[in-house]
């Protein structure tokens, strides 16, 4: 063979990562890393948009706070202590609402990693790059859940600026453990909703349904007690219930071990449940769309 | 005008009114999200006020919202509100659906006044957006207890007439605006967050500093929900309200002569340019 035709053999041969090696680990952490690297220029191309989204957690915090406020004539609801032991409702609201946004995460930026690719006219590009497609989810992920951290941080600061917050403050740390266990099931539902959102034409309803009837089931304005019993119980299914009981018992409430262990539980059994389920999901999806080559499909 | 140019004028309003319907009834998962998922943002604050009184009235909010009822006038916020997403969302952003179908060039091309096609958006905006809220209305009705007489349905409608135009105003304007500038999304977002802040949707305006109350003040519907709550709630008749329907209307003369001044401005300025085609 000349020198010529080896040299043109090498630049056409793409070495593929199969099998789980150090070597296709890294490359995918790679993808990853790349994934989420091009979402920040995307979304630092238009900082004016950023900001109003580094904002708007607060702006529909506020309506529940004020709402809250306006409902008991102060700060401190009886009832509320009654139900769980704490009546300050602004910090109750806040502990619940910052997760609100991570909820988006998994809804709406994993959701619609790949379709938006759609939009932008890079998905088949991205389908027959060597990577693994839930590289790009992850990716997405990753930028999605630094966004609501800033926004999150914003978040903080104008409530406890505004109307100071009564937090304990050596239970942010465990409650941060409780809150990253939270993540990854909420991250196993992203993937679930990202392979949704590959066959739905209309993938957006099925985000928004969720995205509401996760508020609703989730302890995020109210205690659970509230619920009826049904959906007290459907409540479980999703990581956000154990998830902001767990933190609320570290940042507000008496420290009960044996809650807290049971929701440890509860979270590592959803971490599980919904990774696994996601990608199984997501694994089925990706081979059924492009059987049927309906993926370009709008 | 002739009778023939009003009639072409007429045939204008009624094809963007079907071709509007149409597109809706292409996707009718839509229309049924539409109807009913907007419920699904206000049970939360009905169970949190559950979880804060611990009853369905509260004394400390009949204080400052004249009612202690607060389902209802959370309810009748949300139904409300969802006309302001509709104009912002459906009627603000519409020239810029035109842009992402091709049509835009043909349609700002046509030998029509542009005018009437905007009122043809309008009517057709304005029509779904109470099929919508009748159906929210209805499950509310059927599911919150919320109690609706036959004697105040028309001045309701009266009042939503105004509201509907005023929005439409501000619509214009942001339809104006994604002429010349392609991306109107940002700012119908952010007077979104102005409505959702300033307007008594959950609570009442007296509730917040002088400031917003100010801001609140200067939006149509602000003065719709109290003038609707009066009438649902606390059994006033529409002679009652006369101050209120005297504001709407003058909120609604000023942004409806503003929105067709800015829009008619745009379109000269954008087709000088050369830019309508451009995203």
């Amino acid at each position: 063979m000349k020198k010529t035709d080896r040299h043109v053999r090498r630049l056409g041969m793409v070495s593929c990562p199969t099998g789980y090696t150090w070597a296709n680990v890294k490359a995918e952490l790679r993808a990853i890393w790349e994934s989420n690297v091009k979402q920040w220029k995307i979304e630092l191309a238009y900082p004016l948009n950023f900001i109003r989204q580094c904002i708007s957690p607060v702006i529909f915090l506020l309506p529940f706070l004020i709402y809250g406020l306006v409902l008991i004539g102060g700060r401190y609801s009886p009832n509320l202590e009654a139900l769980i032991g704490n009546g300050d409702v602004v910090t109750f609201i806040f502990t619940g609402y910052i997760i609100m946004g991570f909820i988006g995460t998994a809804v709406w930026a994993m959701g619609f990693s790949i379709r938006n690719e759609q939009w932008f006219g890079t998905m088949e590009s991205i389908y027959i790059t060597p990577t693994n497609r839930l590289s790009i989810v992850l990716g997405t992920a990753l930028h999605s859940t630094v966004h609501q951290g800033i926004s999150t941080l914003v978040e903080f600061i104008i409530i406890y600026l505004v109307f100071g917050l009564a937090l304990n403050m050596t239970g942010i740390l465990p409650a941060m453990m409780i809150f990253a266990l939270m993540m990854l099931a909420l991250y196993g539902f992203g993937i679930l909703i990202s392979a949704l959102s590959l066959v739905l034409k209309e993938g957006w309803i099925v985000s928004e349904g969720l995205h509401s009837i996760m508020m609703i089931l989730s302890p995020v304005a109210y205690p659970l007690l509230v619920l009826p019993e049904v959906a007290r119980q459907a409540s479980f299914v999703f990581p956000t219930v154990p998830g902001l009981i767990g933190m609320r018992m570290f940042l507000l409430q008496d420290y009960k071990p044996e809650v807290i262990g049971n929701m440890f539980l509860a979270l590592l059994l959803l971490d599980a449940a919904w990774i696994l389920f996601g990608s199984l999901i997501f694994r089925l999806t990706d081979i059924y769309v492009r059987k049927r080559g309906s993926l370009e499909k709008y | 005008m002739t009778q023939s140019s009003l009639r072409s004028n007429y045939f204008v309003v009624w094809n963007e009114i079907v071709k509007n319907i149409k597109f809706l009834l292409a996707y009718p998962i839509v229309f049924v999200f539409w109807a009913i998922f907007p419920i699904f943002w206000f049970i939360p604050f009905i169970l949190q006020g559950q979880a804060l009184v611990g009853g369905l009235s509260s004394q400390a909010f009949a204080q400052i919202a004249g009612t202690p009822e607060f389902i209802p006038f959370v309810v009748i916020g949300s139904v409300l509100n969802s006309y302001v997403l509709s104009s912002l969302y459906g009627m603000g952003e519409s020239i810029r659906r035109e842009a992402y179908q091709g049509t835009l060039d043909y349609v700002l091309a046509s030998p029509c006044n542009k005018s009437f096609i905007l009122i043809g958006k309008a009517v057709s905006e304005s029509l779904t957006s109470t099929i919508f809220a009748l159906s929210q209305l209805a499950i509310s009705i059927l599911f919150f207890g919320i109690a609706l007489t036959v004697g105040v349905v028309m001045p309701i409608l009266f009042i939503l007439i105004l509201l509907i135009l005023g929005l439409y105003g501000i619509a214009l304007m942001l339809a104006a605006l994604s002429l010349r500038f392609k991306q109107a999304h940002d700012l119908a977002h952010t007077l979104e967050y102005v409505f959702y802040l300033f307007s008594p949707v959950r609570y009442p305006v007296e509730s917040l500093p002088l400031w917003a109350q100010a801001v609140g003040k200067l939006l149509p519907l602000t003065y719709a929900l109290i003038a609707v709550r009066s009438l649902m709630l606390l059994k006033q008749g529409i002679a009652a309200l006369y101050i209120e329907v005297l504001v709407l209307l003058v909120i609604d003369t000023a942004l409806i002569l503003i929105g067709f001044y800015l829009f008619n401005w745009m379109e000269n300025k954008t087709k000088k340019s050369g830019i309508i085609s451009q995203y």
